[in-house]
């Protein structure tokens, strides 16, 4: 018989006597998981060494010509640039205002949609209908309906006596507006979250409080809550990322106007990368917002692990 | 078959050893139109190149115009460029100092009966400078208002044309019938350029205007938004969008092309699809000011990358695509650059949708307009422009202050 | 007697008011849906005009011009098989990588799982730029490839990792050593036994995956430049003639076209989708 060199797949009955089963059981894994590692290697662990070379200098994506710098770039962004802090403000504002929105929406939603009634799946199916539908066909449809006086949302406002602003065009509403789009979009993803969790919660918990006669608002803050803990941490996290990683919502709403209101820090890297041309100094904003996400990452886990 | 093989193998040393000229070989040519009338035509022009260059073929590539600069940007940078294309004059300055256009003037000179002095040296400004040319021209656009002669009769008005005629169409009478326009209709007066004046077209919102009052918006590296003719200008703008309420205002919209607005300003290259309009409409010159007649004009050009494999080549198509009978080719389309075309007859006669008169009066704009500012970093002052901008175009905004916020935000980069 | 209708009374009233304010809250939610199918069948002019649901005249050759008008056909189809190629290779890679992290045992582990969960955390602007030269230096600009590249080994294929360890996990091993008894190999054993009894975090592998690459947009937004290349989302976000103007109903019209047919999809699946996304949550 013919002895193929172990890899995985060809090798079958006998075993290659010189490799234990430990040893063997570890090369099929290293097989098993090298492409995903190859890709991971490849396509973001090298990119993210790359990216703080790339910060380290002056870099003319048309004329390509680059030089070494050293840390001039997070000199200019850090103290001379104003816009640079008003990114990162934006940012945070744009993170502050979604997370605890996108949360406290889930949650209501969760609650009122966990136990069965009729039209249940009715309504379950209508609050997550937006989160399959694109970013770009989302914000190309609102941007219509927030139109100054003409817009629909204005008209209805008007309707019940009440003039709407211009939500496009001033630089609070604008922030306003794509927040809150940005929530109608994604909150039935947390909001699903939720409720698998919320079902998985024994309903005797429920009954039993209830025989000790806990109000409703007791029975949420004393069993529910805390059990969906791990949950919500879980949804803190993934919303807090997803909230510094929207470009696509920005770009086709506001374009990060007016006044640079929505001007994010995504939507910054993509500007002076690819529209100004300036590799080194988009790098290092890339770096900075890796250093953002990932320490707010840390700080989450962190609080929830002093927590419990 | 044998002789099939002999050929391969001769044009494959062609392409090895002749000039690039003799070789099979296919350009690609970006452009931002995907009109299929456009489309022809160029295919046209490079069939007849294939009469001096029997194997060359050319594929146009439509990049649509909203992204165009910015697709080209990535093809350029992403190792995989055009040979030749269309550009836009804002893009001018950036691309040819980054170095990424080729010297043209060599192969123009070269070329038979070329004559590039032929085009007006006001045209070639932004695309040559010491005696090398980094693209030739082949829309020169003016600025013109498009009205809509139904609503003027409606009002009972006299239209734009004919006030130009008696020499009454000023600066101060447009915002007369703007405003009586938008009364009487209850639609609106003006609409600047695609209605998107308040955004991608901040420049071709403000600049005509401000040079009719002899303003400019930069020149000579210094900022001319805070100088009194602009600060005049705007202020007459921002009355007519908040105090008169003529102009359509931020964040609404009012399309001149469906009927909503009475006038706009745009290009006369778009006149070629106002044959789809359901009404009456006509054209005239911009509304002259304290400063005089000033025309606007936007430019487009052809130019060749660097980085493409076939330079040669693309500058003889270059060359050949904007030669004396092509420009006049082109002409029906795009308002062509050369004096001798121009001053033809059958210029004044290309455009079956617009009177002769009138296409005097696009003759006589790109003789004495002016091009759209550009700067080698325009795309960075656009965008350090366009918040301040953004603060003008508010209701209770003081314009003083704001252009000159506009120039403290942009003096640093001119 | 009288109280105790009054009691189902009180609770019909209290059933109606429920679902009355479930409906109010669900109209931002389903608004923009009927709007975009109402002014996808209107006039350039009546998009702007008084705002109405319903069109004074249907328009339905906008749904053909929004063909002529760009290889809309091509671009759809773009989509299509890029999602489906993306899919396809995400379950294969991410259920193998998922397998070795949940069943086999090897030296490091649980630093590999940890490098992996890292990439989730980096948003994909971080690295877009190295990533667009490295596609440069790869010779695939303006081709498909980073759009199939980069999300099967980027965060999404790791998040499908991850749900497939997380499911492998859960799974009984019985079946899976009777299947090495037989002499079946590792791969065997992966293939006919774990995979079929994987349907449905396959499932929630698959639908995620494929939303997700349907979506995309910053990636073809960068690295794509040819009209009859683009995806979807890069088309809908086109629509102006030759000279810059925006054409909205036909933009409209074609949102709607990219919208709708996912719409009926997931009104079909949607239970099977609701969970899949319920599974996903489930991998902390």
């Amino acid at each position: 018989m013919t002895m193929k060199p172990a890899t995985g797949v060809t090798v079958r009955g006998e075993r290659a006597p010189w490799l234990t089963l430990k040893m063997r059981e570890a090369i099929e894994a290293w097989l098993f998981i090298s492409p995903t590692l190859a890709g991971f290697l490849i396509f973001f662990a090298g990119p993210l060494v790359a990216v703080v070379w790339y910060s380290l200098s002056e870099w003319n994506l048309l004329s390509q010509q680059a030089t070494f710098v050293g840390l001039a770039n997070y000199n200019d962004a850090l103290f001379r640039n104003p816009d640079f802090w008003l990114v990162v403000r934006n940012s945070i504002v744009f993170a502050v205002g979604l997370v605890p929105l996108n949360m406290a929406l889930a949650l209501a939603l969760a609650l009122a949609l966990s136990r069965r009634f009729r039209g249940v799946v009715f309504f379950r199916t209508v609050f997550f209908a937006p989160v399959v539908t694109s970013a770009v066909a989302w914000a190309i449809v609102w941007k219509f309906l927030l139109q100054g006086e003409a817009g629909f949302v204005n008209q209805l406002l008007a309707a019940i006596g009440i003039q709407g602003p211009n939500w496009l065009r001033e630089p609070d509403w604008a922030m306003v507006a794509v927040i809150v789009t940005r929530v109608i979009k994604m909150v039935g993803l947390n909001m699903i979250l939720y409720i698998a969790a919320l079902q998985a919660i024994p309903r005797d918990y429920e009954a039993a409080a209830r025989l000790e006669g806990a109000s409703n608002w007791q029975i949420f803050r004393m069993i529910i809550w805390p059990l969906l803990g791990p949950t919500t941490l879980v949804i803190m996290v993934i919303t807090t990322i997803g909230s510094f990683k929207v470009f696509d919502h920005i770009y086709l709403m506001t374009g990060g106007g007016p006044e640079n209101g929505t001007l994010v820090l995504a939507f910054y890297i993509y500007q002076q990368g690819f529209q100004f041309f300036d590799v080194g100094y988009a790098s290092a904003l890339a770096m900075i917002m890796f250093v953002i996400v990932m320490g707010l990452t840390v700080v989450q886990l962190a609080l929830r692990r002093r927590d419990t | 078959m044998k002789v099939r093989l002999k050929s391969i193998t001769l044009s494959a040393l062609a392409l090895g050893m002749m000039s690039s000229a003799l070789a099979a070989a296919e350009l690609r040519f970006t452009v931002w139109t995907g009109n299929e009338a456009h489309l022809s035509m160029l295919n046209g022009i490079a069939e007849s190149f294939k009469e001096t260059h029997p194997d060359v073929t050319v594929r146009f590539e439509t990049i649509p115009a909203g992204d165009y600069t910015q697709k080209l940007t990535f093809q350029l940078a992403g190792g995989n460029p055009p040979d030749a294309g269309w550009m836009m004059e804002d893009a001018a300055s950036t691309f040819a100092n980054a170095g990424v256009l080729e010297d043209l003037a060599p192969t123009l000179n070269a070329a038979d009966g070329y004559d590039l002095e032929d085009f007006s040296e006001a045209a070639m400004g932004l695309w040559s400078g010491d005696g090398k040319v980094w693209g030739v021209p082949f829309s020169t656009s003016p600025f013109v208002i498009f009205y809509n002669k139904e609503m003027f009769d409606a009002a009972g008005l006299e239209d734009p044309l004919a006030l130009s005629a008696k020499g009454e169409w000023d600066m101060d009478k447009f915002q007369e019938v703007a405003k009586a326009l938008a009364e009487s209709s209850g639609k609106w007066g003006f609409e600047f350029k695609d209605g998107q004046g308040y955004d991608t077209r901040i420049m071709h919102a403000l600049m005509p205007p401000i040079r009719a009052y002899g303003g400019d918006v930069w020149a000579n590296q210094e900022c001319g938004f805070d100088k009194p003719e602009a600060i005049a200008a705007v202020q007459q703008l921002h009355d007519m969008v908040f105090k008169d309420k003529s102009i359509v205002p931020p964040g609404e919209n009012g399309d001149y092309f469906s009927g909503n607005s009475a006038m706009t300003i745009n290009q006369i290259s778009r006149a070629s699809l106002m044959s789809d309009a359901g009404f009456d409409w006509g054209i005239a010159p911009l509304p002259t000011g304290p400063g005089g007649e000033a025309p606007v004009i936007g430019q487009a050009a052809i130019v060749v990358f660097t980085a493409g494999q076939q330079k040669e080549l693309a500058a003889e198509f270059v060359a050949h695509m904007t030669n004396k009978t092509n420009v006049a080719t082109m002409a029906q389309f795009f308002p062509p650059a050369r004096n001798s075309v121009l001053s033809s007859e059958a210029f004044t006669a290309s455009n079956e949708l617009i009177p002769a008169e009138q296409m005097e009066i696009v003759g006589e704009a790109i003789a004495k307009g002016k091009v759209l500012p550009s700067h080698e970093r325009s795309p960075q002052i656009l965008a350090a422009m366009k918040p301040r901008v953004d603060a003008l175009w508010r209701a209770d905004a003081n314009v003083e202050e704001s252009l000159k916020a506009v120039c403290a935000a942009i003096q640093p980069l001119l | 007697m009288t109280g105790s209708l009054t009691q189902r009374q009180l609770r019909l009233v209290k059933q109606v008011c429920w679902t009355l304010s479930l409906c109010i809250v669900a109209v931002p939610f389903v608004f923009p849906f009927l709007w975009m199918i109402s002014s996808g069948l209107k006039g350039p002019s009546e998009i702007f005009g008084r705002p109405s649901l319903i069109p004074t005249a249907f328009r339905w050759s906008n749904y053909l011009e929004v063909f002529s008008y760009q290889p809309f056909a091509a671009q759809y189809f773009n989509s299509l098989y890029i999602a489906v190629t993306v899919t396809v290779l995400t379950l294969f890679i991410s259920s193998l990588a998922g397998y070795a992290l949940a069943r086999l045992r090897f030296a490091g582990a649980a630093l590999v799982a940890l490098f992996l969960v890292s990439a989730l955390m980096v948003p994909e602007e971080v690295t877009i730029i190295p990533n667009f030269f490295l596609i440069r230096w790869l010779g695939l600009s303006d081709t498909h490839w980073p759009l199939i590249l980069l999300p099967v080994f980027g965060p999404q294929g790791i998040v499908g990792t991850f749900l497939m360890r997380q499911y492998f996990l859960a799974l009984p091993k019985e079946l899976e050593e009777a299947g090495k008894m037989d002499g079946l190999s590792r791969f065997g054993v992966w293939w006919r036994i774990a995979l079929p009894m994987s349907r449905p975090a396959l499932a929630a592998v698959a639908i995620i995956t494929f939303l997700n690459s349907w979506n995309l947009f910053l990636e073809p937004l960068i690295f794509i430049s040819s009209l009859e290349k683009f995806t979807l989302p890069l088309a809908l976000s086109n629509f102006t003639d030759p000279y810059g103007s925006p054409l909205w109903h036909l933009q409209l019209a074609a949102t709607t076209l990219a919208v709708v047919p996912i719409l009926i999809v997931y009104l079909i699946a949607q239970r099977q989708i609701i969970e899949s996304f319920a599974l996903s949550g489930v991998k902390g």
